[in-house]
């Protein structure tokens, strides 16, 4: 049986690296008790699949994956049994059995929704950051650097950017962005808020809050979940 | 409280490296009403969260203690530099990961001490932690902090800090100080009087307290005698010792920790102790008697575990695992249980010998890790010597077991600067790595393979340790370490062989910290004044400094690492009882000298140590005489 596991990463565990939630969850899993089935060979593996890695730090109530069971069971007995030993860093929230194997998540996940909250240094208006955001997404090219492993490169994020809306709340610069995510390419919220600090020349603290608020499949003009 | 937390979570830690150091909400975890219990206590350990959380002591004692409702356990450790500079930007001290209360809030802190080149570390925690490092300068108001581990067996280098000692098996004794720490502060409205409660605290039985102790020197400046003061309870303090493996507490629900740390698994404690005789090896001495824990409590306990944890892997964890008189039918029982979930079984130390590297080769169906065996020396002359009982033969059979199952590589570890090394010994080092090689290679041939054969061979600086036979010896000087290090490259040119060592200046260190006494003190002080802290790693270990903190304070560390002794030397721990007599050990150290093997008493006469009559306990073989063995 394969089933389609939607959860979150809270403050509690929003520290955790890809790695240490991919160890993470093959823990929860035994714990519950639920019968895992593994990859062949020497060395197996259990057969989980995860949607799109979540960058250290960042929050997000919209991450799914896909676990094998070598048995049939019944759902809310296994979400009662997940819920209750999930770290606090980590909620199930809700399951769903797949028919067929289908497509990964990874292959078909492309956008993420994201929050961006960061502290003004200086008083902005609504108004000279709508002007802000709308000249970025006007430019041709948005073109930033990127740290490599090989050194930096200079990519063009501009296509990856489908949506950007701002608002000022109680000294706070608020921005909700989809974005390009998987393998044809990536946008991070953080080259985002550097474009709109560098257009408008904008004086901000350097504690910011990355949350994602959720995973889709878009083929344009449609976006749909991938529940 | 709240501002602390605030600025931690959202301004310190998202830009310090691996962030989950500090973070402390791992599933498993224990978070106590800070006000509702009798008495708060932090586990500190004097490295990283990924060594410390390895350690399988602290998992004891944090969980022996916070199952009793009426005191909390927290922990804390070494932050890392770029932790340590953004607490002390902000003057936040040093806090217990659990309630981020700051360290010196608690009522008692009890650092481990597992290794002598941790100490720096220790005297910067308490100072992050904005704690008075020295015990005479901590009143009331501050915790009690208190030290054990096997360097407590040598507790006179920290004798200044530390307000008193546990020695010997820190699960028997912990609850003992507890009640009388809580019944001292419940007498007193929850307050302490320190001079008054060290002094309860020092009737238990195991407490060692620095300060009722002076040591006298001659005019050599060399120790005379180590004098009790009025205070003393008692002339010596001798260690505590489980009596009771089967009985003695155990963790089934252990902290799971986030992050991947060193020993990221189930640890199975099958036996304590070990009566090899290693005559170099402390902790064969001061962990005495060896007492089996019996299969049936071993497998109950591996069910909780592997429930409660949801680790992919059990590893039998001792001193000499395949010692334990039941180990085959165990291994055989975890294997029939736990497959078909894919919990794999490891053994972490395998005996020179073919009964062991079967065992391996039965429970490590994946051959990539490879195998390590410790022949710690490379001529049979010097391994009677050291009384290690593995011959060549031994090791050349291993490893031929070892490749017809299908291993590449093979680890080998020795020690140089041995008691009566020679460069005889060196070259035989050498030749056992080649030898083992050629065997590899012709099995490999014989079977077709062609996977790159790897040979490690890692060469340790002896270091002499306090109560064992070597404790007089003198270490080799680092001109002579050297010397023989690079000796030992030469002398091995394939590149199939590849050849390490630990840097001598470390080692040297380690030497002095093992064998010198209470005047190292102002060493340690003047060495973390200096910059000093992670001496382990060696990023951060500052040789040049820790030389110019001994001219600073007018101590020549060479005179303690680098001098033998005689019988009738004091030796700074001549107060501290861990069971073995100072006459067994001098008797050793001459059959040393004669190449004379000493047998393991589980296997044949007892080696009169002194252990289990003068503390009153016993060896507990599950098996007894039914698995023989002679080596």
């Amino acid at each position: 049986m394969i089933v389609r596991i939607k959860y979150s990463k809270t403050a509690a565990g929003r520290f955790l690296s890809h790695l240490d939630l991919l160890r993470t969850f093959e823990r929860i899993f035994r714990r519950a008790g639920l019968p895992l089935a593994f990859s062949e060979g020497f060395n197996p593996h259990p057969k989980i699949s995860y949607g799109s890695a979540l960058a250290v730090g960042v929050t997000s109530d919209g991450e799914y994956l896909d676990v094998e069971f070598t048995e049939e069971l019944p759902l809310t007995d296994m979400m009662k049994r997940l819920k209750e030993v999930s770290p606090p860093g980590l909620e199930v929230l809700e399951l769903r059995s797949l028919d067929t194997r289908g497509k990964s998540l990874t292959a078909v996940i492309n956008m993420a929704r994201y929050c961006v909250r960061v502290p003004l240094r200086q008083a902005l208006s609504q108004s000279r950051l709508d002007e802000v955001i709308s000249r970025v997404i006007s430019e041709p090219e948005l073109i930033i650097d990127r740290e490599r492993k090989t050194g930096k490169t200079e990519i063009d994020i501009k296509k990856g950017i489908y949506a950007l809306e701002g608002c000022i709340q109680e000294g706070m610069l608020v921005l909700e962005m989809d974005v390009q995510t998987g393998s044809e390419g990536n946008v991070r919220p953080e080259e985002i808020l550097e474009l709109i600090r560098k257009f408008g020349n904008i004086d901000m603290e350097e504690s910011l809050r990355i949350h994602r608020q959720g995973l889709y499949i878009r083929d344009n003009p449609l976006v749909r979940s991938p529940w | 409280m709240v501002d602390v937390c605030q600025i931690i979570e959202n301004e310190i830690l998202p830009k310090v490296t691996k962030p989950l150091r500090y973070v402390g909400n791992e599933y498993n975890v224990i978070k106590k009403d800070w006000t509702s219990v009798k008495l708060r206590s932090l586990f500190a350990f004097p490295d990283i969260y990924e060594v410390g959380m390895s350690h399988l002591g602290l998992r004891i004692l944090y969980h022996l203690v916070n199952e009793q409702p009426e005191y909390l356990m927290e922990r804390v450790f070494a932050p890392w530099p770029d932790m340590e500079e953004a607490l002390r930007k902000r003057n936040i001290p040093l806090f217990g990961l659990e309630s981020y209360h700051p360290m010196c809030e608690y009522d008692c802190i009890g650092f481990t001490l597992q290794y002598e080149m941790s100490y720096t570390n220790i005297l910067n925690m308490l100072d992050i932690g904005q704690i008075p490092l020295k015990s005479a300068d901590r009143g009331d108001d501050f915790p009690l902090v208190i030290a054990g581990g096997p360097c407590a067996s040598n507790p006179e280098p920290l004798a200044d800090y530390i307000d008193l000692f546990v020695l010997g098996e820190g699960e028997e004794v912990i609850l003992e100080i507890f009640r009388s720490m809580a019944a001292h502060r419940g007498k007193r409205g929850g307050r302490q009087d320190k001079p008054a409660l060290i002094q309860e605290l020092a009737s238990i039985e195991g407490i060692y307290v620095p300060a009722f102790y002076e040591p006298v020197y001659d005019e050599r400046n060399r120790l005379k005698k180590i004098v009790p003061k009025e205070k003393a309870v008692t002339p010596r303090v001798s260690k505590r010792v489980l009596r009771d493996f089967d009985k003695a507490y155990f963790p089934t629900e252990p902290i799971v920790p986030y992050m991947e740390v060193i020993h990221d698994r189930i640890m199975l404690e099958v036996q304590r102790g070990c009566s090899r005789g290693c005559r170099f090896c402390q902790a064969g001495m001061i962990y005495r008697p060896v007492r089996e824990r019996s299969p049936e409590v071993l497998l109950e306990q591996a069910d909780r575990l592997a429930f409660e944890t949801g680790y992919n892997e059990i590893s039998l964890t001792s001193l000499s695992t395949s010692d334990y008189s039941c180990v085959e039918p165990l291994i055989k029982e975890l294997l029939e249980r736990y497959s078909k979930q894919k919990i794999g079984i490891s053994l972490p130390s395998l005996r020179v010998d073919s009964f062991s590297v079967n065992l391996a080769a039965e429970i490590q169906r994946v051959r990539k890790t490879g195998l390590t065996f410790a022949p710690e020396a490379g001529t049979q002359r010097l391994r009677d010597v050291i009384n290690k009982g593995v011959t060549e033969e031994n090791l050349i059979e291993v490893a031929s077991v070892a490749f017809e199952a299908g291993w590449n590589q093979i680890k080998l570890y020795f020690m140089m600067g041995l008691p009566t090394e020679t460069m005889e010994d060196l070259d035989g080092i050498a030749d056992l790595a080649y030898k083992v090689l050629r065997k590899g290679s012709e099995i490999q041939k014989r079977q077709g393979r062609s996977k790159q054969l790897k040979i490690t061979v890692s060469v340790a600086s002896f270091v002499p340790k306090a109560h064992t036979p070597f404790q007089w010896e003198a270490q080799d000087t680092r001109e002579l370490l050297r010397t023989k290090q690079q000796y030992l490259k030469d002398k091995i040119r394939d590149r199939r062989i590849v050849y390490n060592y630990h840097e001598s200046e470390v080692s040297f260190l380690e030497a002095v910290f093992a064998k010198g006494g209470r005047e190292l003190g102002q060493v340690l002080h003047a060495a973390w004044q200096r910059g000093c802290k992670f001496d382990g790693w060696s990023e951060h270990f500052l040789y040049t400094a820790w030389i110019q903190a001994f001219a600073d304070v007018g101590i020549d560390p060479a005179a303690i690492a680098n001098q033998a002794g005689s019988f009738e030397d004091v030796l700074p721990w001549e107060h501290i009882d861990f069971g073995i007599s100072k006459e067994y050990l001098w008797q050793e150290r001459q059959r040393a000298y004669e190449a004379a093997k000493t047998g393991d008493c589980r296997f044949g006469a007892c080696s009169a140590c002194g252990v289990c009559q003068g503390l009153d306990v016993e060896t507990v073989l599950i098996l007894e005489g039914e698995k023989l063995n002679d080596c």
